[in-house]
């Protein structure tokens, strides 16, 4: 959907002709001693009569290894009931417990169509589609842009619906209930469990483009999103660990189900600057995001190309970003202490670093097509010993740290 | 709160002003965009590396969107 969605904005003020292009590349991801996925990808934005452009969008990626489950470490080894059901899962002593038996494949397609509404307004229309074995997710979205200024600048308003269902592994499991609680097994108990929880996402965005001067092109987008209806992770618990004054201050006694309230706001500014240095360009995007759960974040990503004419172009890139913990991150409960109104012990809403480096080479192999090889470097940092940690929990870096190396190849053609 | 105000009312007032006369000053003539209409100067440019990286921090992150719509379409583990 955000390529769909640059797309628009950026088309009309650089004058450049319209183009069709296609790209299919493929992608691994590899996290350190978690998640590994492959995903294949094809892209294609066709040139049509009158100037319309058709875009499209498809996406398969199969993904397995291991993910938090949420739960806390311990001194001694821990036996967890998977959220899934079925197996329990051994956690070694002073290890973090992951759920191994991850498995999940993705397919998502996306199509798109902008047309000229006379001589200065841009309109598109799209659609995605996106369907995992427990998640699908179904969409419309709409734009329009005008030019204004002898096209210098463009002004442009998006709006996306979707429509999401969760149908977890397992069945829905009440927030904060027992992993280990028995359940009905009724028809009545499981034709609720396994009905699928909804989700409604709705996002607006205003975006603005300028030309500065021959060389530079700025961006400026305000995004609102909004979600509502079942936002928990099905799959995530949170450990009761033993009070300050128990035999074993911090240690697991349990473990509860995740509850997350049920809507989210999320707000961003979006800034892109993009600059034509010679031989080079260079482009610096920033944006700030704050949502309705406490989460405040920074993005910093920053890229340079350096062309070598025939011999193609390199493309460092550096991201640097940081958020912020959200109101419901509790990164464990304490028993006997009141349950507050939603707690998620969901590392990704911990406040953390991260920080990207990549490094793009693209060279072209024949007239009008080029092969683009990219390796990129994630990692994620938080704090090790949140200041809430007691007991046998200081002993451990409570943050799940992460480390992901990525390879793409992709092959890309004008035509 | 104040940086959130600040930073959306920049924005709007930005777009405002630019309607038709304010940003006139700003920019240039239709035969001086022999740079811009370059490849590496559209904003789609490495649009399928852009779009996977989005991807990624949307399952790995807090924040999403700014650049594009900002949610919907994964359950992400």
């Amino acid at each position: 959907m955000a390529a769909l969605t640059a797309a628009l904005v950026g088309s009309t003020v650089t004058g450049a002709t319209a183009q069709s292009h296609s790209e299919t590349s493929i992608l691994i991801y590899s996290e350190k001693n978690r998640i590994r996925a492959t995903e294949g990808n094809f892209t294609l934005s066709k040139q049509l009569k009158n100037d319309y452009t058709l875009n499209l969008r498809l996406t398969y990626d199969g993904l397995t290894g291991a993910t938090p489950t949420g739960a806390s470490p311990s001194r001694y080894a821990q036996t967890i009931t998977r959220a899934s059901g079925g197996k329990t899962i051994a956690v070694p002593a002073g290890e973090h417990p992951v759920d191994n038996s991850f498995k999940d494949t993705r397919f998502a397609a996306e199509a798109g169509f902008s047309r000229p509404l006379g001589r200065l307004n841009t309109a598109t229309f799209g659609a995605h589609a996106s369907s995992e074995h427990d998640y699908t997710s179904l969409g419309i979205n709409g734009g329009i842009a005008r030019d204004f200024n002898r096209r210098n600048t463009t002004l442009g308003l998006s709006l996306s619906v979707a429509r999401d269902v969760s149908k977890p592994v397992g069945g829905y499991h009440v927030p904060f209930t027992d992993i280990e609680a028995e359940i009905d097994d009724d028809r009545e108990t499981r034709l609720e469990r396994f009905s699928g929880k909804k989700r409604n996402v709705y996002d607006v965005i205003l975006s603005m483009t300028q030309v500065l001067d021959r060389q530079t092109l700025l961006l400026l987008n305000l995004s609102l999103n909004r979600a509502s209806g079942y936002l928990t992770d099905p799959y995530k618990i949170i450990s009761l660990v033993q009070a300050p004054d128990g035999g074993d201050p911090g240690e697991p006694v349990g473990a509860i189900f995740e509850n997350r309230p049920d809507s989210r706001n999320k707000n961003a500014v979006f800034a892109e600057l993009r600059r034509h240095l010679g031989r080079s360009t260079a482009g610096l995007q920033y944006r700030y995001f704050w949502d309705s759960w406490g989460v405040v974040a920074h993005s910093v990503d920053a890229t340079l190309r350096f062309d070598f004419k025939q011999r193609g172009a390199i493309h460092p890139r550096v991201r640097w970003y940081h958020q912020s913990e959200a109101d419901i991150y509790q990164p464990f409960l304490v028993q006997g202490v009141p349950l507050p109104a939603y707690a998620s012990s969901d590392s990704r809403l911990a406040a953390f670093d991260a920080y990207t480096l990549g490094l793009t080479y693209s060279v072209p192999v024949r007239n009008g097509s080029r092969l683009n090889i990219t390796a990129e470097y994630y990692a994620q940092r938080g704090d090790r010993s949140p200041p809430e940690a007691f007991g046998s929990l200081l002993s451990f870096d409570l943050f799940p740290k992460l480390d992901v190396i990525m390879l793409r190849l992709g092959y890309e053609r004008d035509f | 709160m104040k940086i959130r105000r600040i930073a959306s009312r920049a924005i709007v007032s930005l777009v405002i002003s630019c309607l038709p006369g304010g940003c006139a000053s700003v920019g240039v003539e239709v035969w001086e965009r022999d740079v811009l209409s370059k490849p590496e100067m559209q904003l789609n440019h490495q649009a399928n590396n852009r779009t996977i990286d989005d991807h990624i921090y949307f399952s790995k992150e807090a924040a999403s969107g700014g650049r594009g719509f900002g949610g919907g379409g994964c359950g992400c583990n």
